[in-house]
């Protein structure tokens, strides 16, 4: 695995093509099709998606920066290290976090849609005595509805029928379900306690997202907040809050030969994540509180139906479990279908 | 009506939400007994202690090697959140912590369910048991003697056995050091005792057997509330200025790191 990940690394990462929009006016072939607002509703579906919602939950926020309505399949990596004891010169054990997501945007009415994420785990870490340890399997099921709250304007096919700037809203409710495996044992002593399939517990999500644009150029600022439960092993995963701020610019054509739309979105900003104390028994866990703020750089590129993004994280700031975690970084890939 | 449906679903979720709201389910379910352990995991000035392994430099300006690392814990008391003690037999309460013979933990045995919040326990042993003469003191006699814990039945035991090297400004060679801390029979009592606040509540259950992990820093042996330089003296044994300060230096050496709630197997 580690050979694959080191693999992925190498190949720069990045760069891919993704597609655009189907409304497309012939007549704005010549130019660079002004982004539509409605294409970022990119309202980072940050909730979980990666592990056990503690430390290392995957804020890896999604940007299908250019599709509002999609399935498609995501694969996420994240490497962390943490302290396998209690000093400064304790260990360190280091873990990967794998995470393979079916996703997709399904709309239910012109004003609500429904945010779907079905992941599966394979994490696996490495500790000082050369043993290691493998998790796998199905994570925790997010749902959530979005409502559309400022409609974004869509341009008509003549020059008057068209705005430069451009913003909407959506904000959503939804819950996060204990479909992944949750164990006590991985939750032992001062180790990441995000090791884990699933948190085991019923999770609501509140989220909002906010998409500004003017011609081609756009910003996105998103923020969601998860209320997590206690599980039926009593440990309770700490809330967690979710936040982003994405800048980025759409070069849109349409391909001469086939009539087929066309798109790369390269885009960057930053993202963090809050987290609030675990609790296990009732009792607050030591030092499971903290945060972390990654700057974020990817594209999205699209053809016809098809799109593939990837994006990179890395951390700028970090304070997790008072310094035994710390992040090293993030990779995701997606390959989406639009609907 | 489209919102209307968003803000009753909005409703219903927090209602939900709220309603799974559990922190007082279990607290007063605790019944039982278990084991509590504490774990006095040794460390140096924040770092791991490793005998022999490489040197460090203290407050004082001395860099040490440490060589053995024992010291005697004794008549454990648990506090619960009432404020009621449980006083672990006094016969049974008595433990050799010894990093050369790697015995960290102290397991207490038959603790009644209860949500423990403090604990107390000696450095040493007390006159009392110590004048209950030598077929008083049960098996922890020979414990002491295997671990280099004795002077002699007259003279008592050693609380700490604290050994290894040093070098300062002064004194250039590595020198060998020795500080012995006990009482000094029954003319001058040095045993202190300590009292630990959790932070984090310890449940004890027939299910729930806690860990209370302490972080024990050998550095506050010369380095703590009073500064003691091996340079003016490298023995320190039945030192009736120097023990004292080592015995009140040991009390301040001892800190909660964390308390693991659950099954003790899981830590």
């Amino acid at each position: 695995m580690m050979n694959v990940l080191q693999n992925i690394k190498n190949m720069g990462i990045l760069v891919l093509i993704f597609f655009s929009f189907q409304f497309l006016a012939a007549e704005d072939l010549k130019d660079s099709i002004p982004t539509s607002p409605e294409s970022l509703h990119n309202y980072e579906a940050y909730f979980c998606d990666a592990c056990g919602c503690a430390s290392s939950g995957g804020s890896m926020g999604f940007s299908t920066v250019g599709d509002q309505n999609f399935f498609g399949t995501r694969y996420i990596y994240q490497q962390y290290r943490s302290r396998s004891g209690i000093f400064n010169d304790s260990p360190w054990i280091d873990e990967h976090f794998n995470t393979l997501q079916l996703w997709g945007n399904i709309p239910i009415s012109e004003k609500i849609k429904v945010s779907a994420i079905l992941p599966f785990h394979f994490h696996n870490r490495d500790f000082p005595d050369g043993s290691a340890q493998e998790i796998s399997g199905l994570g925790d099921i997010s749902v959530i509805a979005f409502y559309n709250l400022i409609a974004p304007y869509v341009d008509g096919f003549l020059p008057e029928q068209q705005k430069a700037l451009k913003h909407s809203l959506d904000a959503g409710l939804g819950v996060k379900m204990p479909t992944g495996n949750y164990k006590r044992e991985n939750n032992a002593g001062s180790v990441n306690p995000g090791f884990q399939a699933g948190t085991g517990s019923w999770d609501l999500i509140a989220a909002a997202s906010y998409t500004m644009s003017y011609n081609s150029w756009g910003a996105n600022l998103n923020a969601n907040y998860t209320w997590k439960t206690e599980n039926d092993q009593q440990y309770e995963f700490g809330d967690q809050t979710n936040y982003g701020l994405l800048f980025y610019r759409n070069f849109s054509w349409v391909a001469m030969e086939k009539v087929v739309p066309v798109s790369i979105l390269p885009f960057g900003g930053i993202a963090g994540e809050i987290y609030a104390e675990n609790r296990n028994f009732g009792q607050p866990v030591q030092e499971t509180a903290g945060d972390i703020l990654f700057g974020k750089l990817g594209f999205e590129a699209g053809y016809g139906k098809l799109s593939v993004g990837a994006n990179l994280m890395l951390p700028i700031t970090q304070n997790l479990n008072k310094g035994a975690i710390e992040a090293s970084h993030r990779i995701g890939f997606q390959l989406n279908y639009s609907l | 009506m489209k919102t209307n449906i968003f803000k009753l679903a909005l409703i219903a979720m927090i209602t939900i939400l709220a309603s799974c709201s559990n922190d007082d389910e279990m607290n007063n379910e605790l019944t039982g007994t278990n084991d509590l352990v504490i774990e006095f995991d040794n460390g140096v000035n924040g770092d791991d202690l490793i005998l022999g392994a490489s040197s460090y430099i203290n407050s004082n300006g001395e860099s040490l090697k440490i060589d053995r690392f024992n010291y005697v814990v004794s008549n454990f008391v648990l506090i619960d959140a009432e404020g009621n003690e449980y006083v672990y037999p006094k016969n049974e309460s008595y433990f050799v912590i010894s990093e050369e013979a790697g015995e960290t933990e102290v397991i207490l045995k038959d603790i009644p369910a209860r949500k423990y919040t403090a604990i107390k326990f000696g450095i040493g042993v007390d006159q009392k048991k110590y004048q209950q003469g030598a077929e008083g003191q049960g098996d922890f006699l020979s414990i002491a003697e295997a671990h280099n814990m004795m002077w002699s039945w007259q003279a008592g035991y050693k609380f700490l056995n604290f050994e290894g090297q040093f070098t300062s400004a002064s004194v250039t060679e590595a020198t060998n050091f020795k500080v012995h801390m006990g009482s000094h029979g029954s003319s001058l009592d040095n045993y202190k005792e300590v009292n630990l606040d959790l932070n984090t509540q310890a449940l004890v259950s027939s299910e729930l057997s806690p860990i209370v992990h302490l972080m024990v820093d050998a550095n506050k042996v010369l380095d703590g509330q009073h500064k003691i330089k091996l340079s003016e003296k490298a023995v320190v044994m039945v030192d009736e200025v120097k023990s004292p300060q080592v015995a009140e230096n040991l009390t301040g050496m001892f800190l909660v790191d964390h308390v693991h709630n659950g099954d003790a197997s899981g830590h």
